[in-house]
């Protein structure tokens, strides 16, 4: 049935060009979970990774170990308690290399071997606090009343720095009528407090093998990490954190060295190290962390603002990358083959995000939200996501072999080329006092500025203006005869060829009647024609008019010659233009 | 070819020769079919994973076949394409008690068809829908329901349900294949 609903599902038209197969979804599995109660492993040795999860089921009852094998459930076996996670490790180096199953639930580790269980493992009681032993024991000989006793209790809560047990607490939950009745049933026992397990992962012993024999870590409420014997389930090693652990990562090997990444409720990240009591290095987020991963050497942590950040091993922060939702969980995608690590982000806007580094490469399209994600070895397919669903449902889709992850991002965004390092050279000793001076006088310098400004408008605007009023410009201001002109010297000297290009440039009205005129210094010039009657210019023609220009001095001064287009009758001209004269070079070489 | 081999050709003394391909997911049955249609003195007892490739040979009553028996595991199947060009015939097993898998061998196929070397010649295919004798298995119907063979229209194509640890249903796939192999050569 599975096989088949997925085939016809409604993500057909992208499948094509997926990255992924479907090979199963079953919206009916009635599977309730997260990232950290799911795991696969090969459970029976015989090459067939199977699918452990820690069912939390509905409405905190019917939780229950499943074990998926291919499309269809394995085996189920009830659970006591929510599970907090589940992990699979091996335990010894017998044949055949079984991994057992450890399940977090409460104070407890329940390990299973084949399925069955083998072990139950149970953290440590911490020191009560010696004003409610006192109080509990005046209530044992009946030295005071249940509702005395609830009053110094609360008095012992609010004030002291061991917390309560959980037998205090239940006790100030009890209406006032049930406290008798619970005050009798309980005080015979002595005050125990117990903390409870909030995070499970495996650290290698000696070896960094695939199958080499691992010890569990766990965090837990009182705000420590453990590291256990894998055989003994004694605890190895013991360090204390300043918050409770949510997600914890791992690596290294017990025996030569290891590091543990522990994101905590205070919304920062320690790193521990071998040997070292109390975190070596902390990172401190922009908001809760959701989700904690390691690729290659760096973290990457997921936060409550939507928001994925990533950090080297000593806590520099390397980027940020804004999600298009809440973030629900993260998961790891370990190519071994390939040597290629992404992060796995499950949105809330039903589709869940890959990332490599800070590009998202890959988009897959859910038909729930998902809740947990787990990638690895599944059945006989080594690149396996296997997801839950919020709903319940479980997809899982094996990665093609052809797919090829491109690094480019292929979310739309500022380009590339902005985020390349630009060589920006070193700052002089003169470069800061200019800032510095910059910095101090600014007001000032705007002023002086702005003023300088407004001068050289002004100038502009009055040299403008006396331009259109003499018509000092090449070109006429007149709509009416709009005549454009430029004039070429050519030669040596003394002779000079004086040619002026006069071009009507209207529409379709020729002009006519237009007188072209010279002024110059005649102690310098001679002119044989200094004043003469332009031919009809027809539009748009360049009318070439050539006249011969004799330079009289020979002390090798110029000057300059102004030339007019006049209007018959009128004293005003159209438009002029000024010529420099080069300096006349054939008479002296005469 | 000499007049001598010729003769003996006619004579039903030397069989024409057939390479085949043996294509197929990991852990689907490849070795475990060729080594059960090789004559029995010669078959082997214990299956191991097939690593890169191997040749094995067999003869019918009137084909002598030269089978590249692909390994299937997923860092070996770049290689299969290698091969297409010299593959006259192609042999697909298909794990039918492995659903979950269903999909990456209709993408290995689909790949495989759509290969130029593949894509627009008229080899046969004989695909074995291997392990019935599991009781999770389906049947080679629905095998080929989820493989969409019917969408392999400029092909002859034969399915067959097989149990390769006894060797049921195998000498029917063959018989078939050799019937094909003989009306193309004709």
């Amino acid at each position: 049935m599975a096989a088949t609903s997925s085939s016809s599902s409604s993500s057909e038209s992208n499948e094509a060009n997926s990255k992924w197969l479907d090979a199963h979804y079953d919206p009916m599995a009635n599977l309730y979970t997260f990232s950290s109660c799911i795991a696969l492993a090969d459970l029976h040795g015989d090459g067939e990774y199977k699918l452990v999860v820690g069912d939390l089921g509905m409405a905190g009852h019917t939780m229950r170990l499943k074990v998926y094998r291919g499309t269809g459930l394995a085996s189920e076996s009830t659970l006591l308690d929510l599970p907090a996670a589940v992990t699979t490790f091996l335990m010894d180096q017998n044949e055949p290399r079984t991994p057992a199953v450890a399940v977090a639930s409460g104070p407890f580790i329940y390990v299973y071997k084949n399925l069955r269980p083998y072990f139950k493992f149970t953290l440590p009681p911490l020191d009560a606090n010696p004003l409610e032993q006192d109080v509990w024991e005046q209530a044992k000989e009946d030295m005071i009343d249940p509702l005395t006793l609830k009053e110094m209790l609360e008095g012992i809560r609010d004030k002291a720095e061991i917390p309560l047990s959980v037998r205090s607490l239940r006790f100030l939950a009890q209406d006032v009528p049930e406290m008798e009745n619970f005050v009798n049933l309980h005080k015979g026992q002595p005050i125990k407090r117990q903390t409870v397990i909030t995070c499970m992962s495996t650290l290698k012993k000696n070896m960094a093998d695939e199958d080499a024999v691992s010890c569990l870590v766990i965090g837990t409420e009182s705000a420590d990490v453990l590291i256990l014997d894998p055989e003994a389930f004694t605890i190895l090693a013991k360090m204390t954190l300043p918050s409770v652990p949510a997600f914890l990562d791992v690596m290294g090997q017990f025996d030569v060295e290891y590091r543990v990444t522990v994101a905590c409720r205070d919304g920062s990240i320690y790193i521990l190290r071998r040997e070292s009591k109390r975190p070596k290095y902390c990172i401190e987020l922009s908001a809760q962390p959701m989700g904690l991963v390691r690729v290659h050497k760096n973290i990457v942590a997921g936060c409550s603002d939507e928001t994925l950040q990533g950090y080297t091993q000593k806590g520099k922060k390397l980027w940020t990358v804004y999600l298009p939702a809440p973030l629900m969980t993260m998961s790891l995608l370990d190519h071994k083959s390939r040597g290629f690590q992404a992060v796995m982000v499950g949105l809330a806007n039903q589709e869940v995000h890959m990332y490599l580094d800070k590009n998202l490469v890959d988009v897959i399209r859910t038909q729930d939200v998902v809740t947990s994600i787990c990638f690895g070895r599944y059945g006989r397919e080594d690149n396996t996501l296997i997801m839950t669903s919020k709903g319940g449902g479980l997809i899982i889709k094996i990665l093609k072999r052809t797919a090829v992850f491109e690094e480019k991002d292929m979310s739309l965004g500022p380009p590339v080329a902005q985020s390349i390092r630009l060589s920006v050279p070193k700052k002089t000793r003169l470069y800061v006092d200019q800032t510095l001076r910059e910095r101090e006088n600014a007001v000032a310098m705007h002023h002086v500025f702005q003023m300088d400004l407004y001068r050289l408008r002004l100038m502009a605007a009055r040299a403008y203006v006396k331009a259109l009023e003499s018509s000092l410009a090449p070109i006429t201001s007149t709509l009416q005869e709009p005549i454009k002109m430029n004039a070429v010297v050519q030669g040596i000297g003394p002779t000079f060829k004086l040619t002026l290009h006069i071009q009507n440039t209207s529409a379709g009205r020729p002009s006519i009647n237009l007188l072209v005129s010279f002024l110059y210094d005649q102690s310098l010039y001679a002119m044989k024609r200094a004043f003469f009657k332009a031919p009809m210019l027809v539009p748009g023609l360049n009318y070439p008019i050539e006249t011969f220009v004799e330079c009289l001095s020979d002390k090798g001064i110029s000057d300059v010659i102004k030339v007019f287009v006049l209007r018959e009758g009128q004293s005003m001209p159209l438009l002029t233009a000024h010529i420099n004269m080069p300096v006349s070079e054939g008479l002296a070489a005469a | 070819m000499g007049l001598f081999d010729k003769l003996a050709g006619w004579l039903g003394l030397k069989k024409k020769e057939v390479h085949v391909l043996c294509l197929g997911l990991d852990n689907s049955g490849k070795t475990t079919i060729i080594n059960k249609l090789k004559p029995s003195n010669a078959q082997t007892q214990d299956i191991v994973p097939t690593i890169g490739f191997s040749i094995e040979k067999f003869k019918t009553s009137s084909l002598s076949f030269t089978v590249f028996d692909m390994s299937g595991q997923g860092r070996y199947r770049n290689l299969w394409e290698h091969y297409y060009k010299e593959g006259q015939a192609i042999i697909f097993v298909i794990d039918s008690s492995d659903k979950l898998r269903m999909v990456v061998a209709k993408e290995e196929l689909d790949t495989l068809l759509t290969h130029p070397d593949i894509k627009h010649r008229r080899i046969p295919i004989l695909f074995f829908a291997n392990k019935m004798d599991l009781r999770d298995a389906v049947s080679s119907v629905k095998v080929s329901q989820l493989l969409s063979l019917e969408n392999i229209k400029d092909k002859p194509w034969h399915i067959c349900a097989s149990d390769a640890l006894k060797g049921e249903g195998l000498q029917e796939g063959v018989d078939w294949l050799q019937d094909q192999i003989q009306a193309m050569k004709t």
